[in-house]
């Protein structure tokens, strides 16, 4: 892709396209490199767990229910006298399974779609791509994956389907928008002049310029997908199996009554850190990315 | 007459979109939904019976069959009665309805007021201390989970390991039966009891509204202070607090109120399951809990719908209202 858009950031000096600017942008943005690092750190966990390296212990009965502190149990032990650290360093894998299925899939749907309603637009396809995602919009979502949920009924990936057929709608406009800008610069024209195809001028000259939004929509959709877990495994309509810190955090809110907040503090600790990570990380990629603010 | 040509217009071409939005709530609810035949039915019944109770809701016809006897229910507004307690889904409604439309409003205005209120504040220090505390400010009320607000509030206002000042949840009981209670003190009852529940409700949904809410207000009004007018507002001498009340707001009206109208069907109907269920208000938000928990589909039915057919009147109600205030808006495609 680093190809495709030096060619297209002419006017500036050779052998500097616009991800290089960024990036050096990116670089010089201290609060935007701290949340990377954190972030990292987090997917190296998640990776430690997924390989099986730790967090493996996070289902293993204990003897003593709600352990206090201790050197052994760094958070305590929740009802069943698991560890409740364990858990949560286990959690972190489910929430990035959750963070990136849902982030990848709608963003690159809603890419998709966006850049042909864009390309398209004024005719019938964008019409119908809009008629989409306005209905979409239009049905509040935690009723919606309920109403996925009801269709799917025991599919263990009901949440997922459900994130990702509302997530898309909001990439979808506003590349949209960006496509719509695009399709009347000359290089495009010039690309239809020559008789390129419409889907090769789509997918290889038009989606390109539409990549800076995708990233920062899919970090965008990454932390609404961890959050809305937590939500829906609340309500029940979530993660049902393994450990998730939505599953930690319900069961938690039994556990603060009798005054045992272990489970409560580890998960909404592990949680607050990445989300506040990502959303920074999502502002620092907005601004570096920019190519209004890049060039000039 | 322009203005009535311009409703009919919305009108219309609204069609589509609610045409969508129950095409895609019978489909998912109805058509691949549940199959109700057995829990009607109860334990051992006949086949004939099941053949009948099978024709009756429609099971052995084809789709669009099925769509249009479910159009009908929309139409009629008659989804049926709840599975689990037989009561008509309609006076369901009409029972929490104003439940959850009483929780949810002190929340919506104050978190819609005190956004538009910081992002002001942040905006007119554009750059500078006060910006920077209410921007980070924001990040971490976006970036706290929803659930652990609640429970912390619920820790801090109203268990014995905090200031233990409000009940632990529930919602008003019908008085106790005074024979000679006035109407005052009866009023007085009830304005006591509806703070002493839905306080720590509204602080929760306020604290996580407010941030998402202070960002978009302030993007907006930071785009409306870049405008030409503002720079010539400016060189006529006019004040910067006046330029920002009297244009610079004026201005930015249009797309605050939109989010704020668009979002009210959405705090109004489909309550807050989530707060609801927590708290145990008996509002929509939690009789739609219980019924997806249960299964309870027409109860479901009727809240998915009724909620999403708002919206999309809401969305034309913003349209025409702006065209009463803006003649220039025209219908252009």
């Amino acid at each position: 892709m680093d190809a495709d858009t030096t060619d297209q950031s002419s006017g500036t000096s050779a052998g500097q396209s616009l991800w290089s600017k960024s990036a050096r942008k990116f670089r010089r943005d201290r609060f935007g490199l701290a949340s990377l690092a954190i972030v990292g750190l987090y997917a190296v966990v998640a990776l430690g767990v997924w390989l099986g390296l730790w967090g493996q212990g996070w289902s293993t009965l204990g003897e003593e229910s709600f352990a206090g502190v201790s050197g052994e149990h760094w958070f305590g032990t929740n009802l069943n006298g698991q560890d409740i650290f364990q858990r949560a360093i286990a959690g972190t894998k489910t929430a990035f399974e959750v963070g990136l299925l849902v982030a990848v899939v709608s963003t690159l749907i809603g890419g998709f779609l966006g850049a042909i309603a864009g390309f398209y637009s004024g005719t019938w396809i964008d019409e119908v791509i809009m008629w989409l995602y306005g209905c979409i919009d239009a049905i509040p979502f935690y009723l919606f994956v309920a109403a996925i949920a009801f269709a799917l009924e025991g599919f263990p990936y009901a949440m997922h389907v459900a994130m990702i057929t509302t997530f898309w709608s909001s990439t979808c406009r506003i590349v949209r928008g960006e496509v719509i800008k695009i399709r009347s610069l000359e290089y495009i024209q010039a690309a239809h002049a020559i008789g390129v195809k419409p889907m090769t001028i789509i997918l290889r000259h038009v989606s390109p310029n539409t990549f800076h939004i995708l990233l920062v929509q899919g970090t965008i959709a990454f932390v609404g997908a961890i959050k809305s877990e937590v939500i829906l495994t609340f309500l029940g309509l979530g993660v049902k199996e393994g450990v998730s810190w939505g599953r930690m955090l319900t069961e938690s809110t039994q556990d603060v009554l009798r005054g045992h907040f272990g489970n409560f503090l580890a998960a909404s600790i592990f949680l607050f850190i990445l989300v506040i990570a990502f959303n920074m990380f999502a502002d620092a990629l907005q601004d570096a990315t920019d190519p209004k603010k890049i060039s000039s | 007459m322009e203005t009535l040509q311009y409703t009919i217009r919305k009108l219309i071409y609204s069609i589509p979109l609610l045409f969508g939005v129950t095409l895609i709530a019978f489909t998912l609810m109805v058509y691949f939904g549940p199959d109700l035949t057995d829990s009607i039915l109860g334990k051992n019944p006949t086949a004939e019976q099941i053949a009948d109770v099978r024709s009756e809701l429609g099971y052995d016809a084809p789709f669009f069959v099925r769509y249009f006897m479910f159009l009908k229910e929309v139409v009629t507004f008659d989804f049926g009665s709840s599975m689990s307690s037989g009561e008509d889904v309609r006076s369901i409604l009409a029972r929490t309805v104003p439940v959850s439309f009483a929780v949810a409003l002190p929340a919506f205005i104050l978190s819609n007021l005190l956004g538009v209120g910081l992002a002001l504040l942040a905006a007119y220090h554009r750059g500078g201390f006060w910006d920077k505390f209410v921007m980070v400010f924001a990040v971490v009320g976006m970036s706290v989970s929803y659930l652990m607000i609640v429970i912390a509030f619920q820790i801090i206002f109203s268990t014995s390991y905090g200031l233990n000042w409000f009940p632990v949840q529930g919602w008003i009981d019908p008085p106790p039966d005074y024979p000679d209670a006035t109407f005052f003190e009866i009023a007085y009852y009830y304005w006591y009891n509806y703070w002493l529940y839905v306080t720590v409700p509204t602080l929760a949904s306020i604290f996580v509204a407010l941030g998402y809410n202070t960002r978009f207000f302030r993007a907006v009004i930071v785009e409306e202070l870049n405008r030409d007018y503002v720079r010539t507002a400016r060189a006529y001498g006019i004040g910067n607090g006046t330029i920002m009340l009297k244009h610079v707001l004026k201005n930015a009206l249009i797309p605050i109120a939109t989010r704020i109208i668009i979002s009210l069907p959405f705090v109004i109907i489909a309550g807050n399951l989530l707060l609801e269920k927590f708290f145990g208000i008996p509002g929509v938000g939690l009789v739609t809990y219980d019924a997806i928990t249960n299964g309870d589909l027409p109860v479901v039915k009727a809240v998915v719908t009724s909620t999403a057919i708002l919206y999309v009147f809401a969305l034309i109600l913003t349209d025409i209202a702006y065209k009463v205030i803006d003649p220039r808006i025209t219908y252009s495609k």
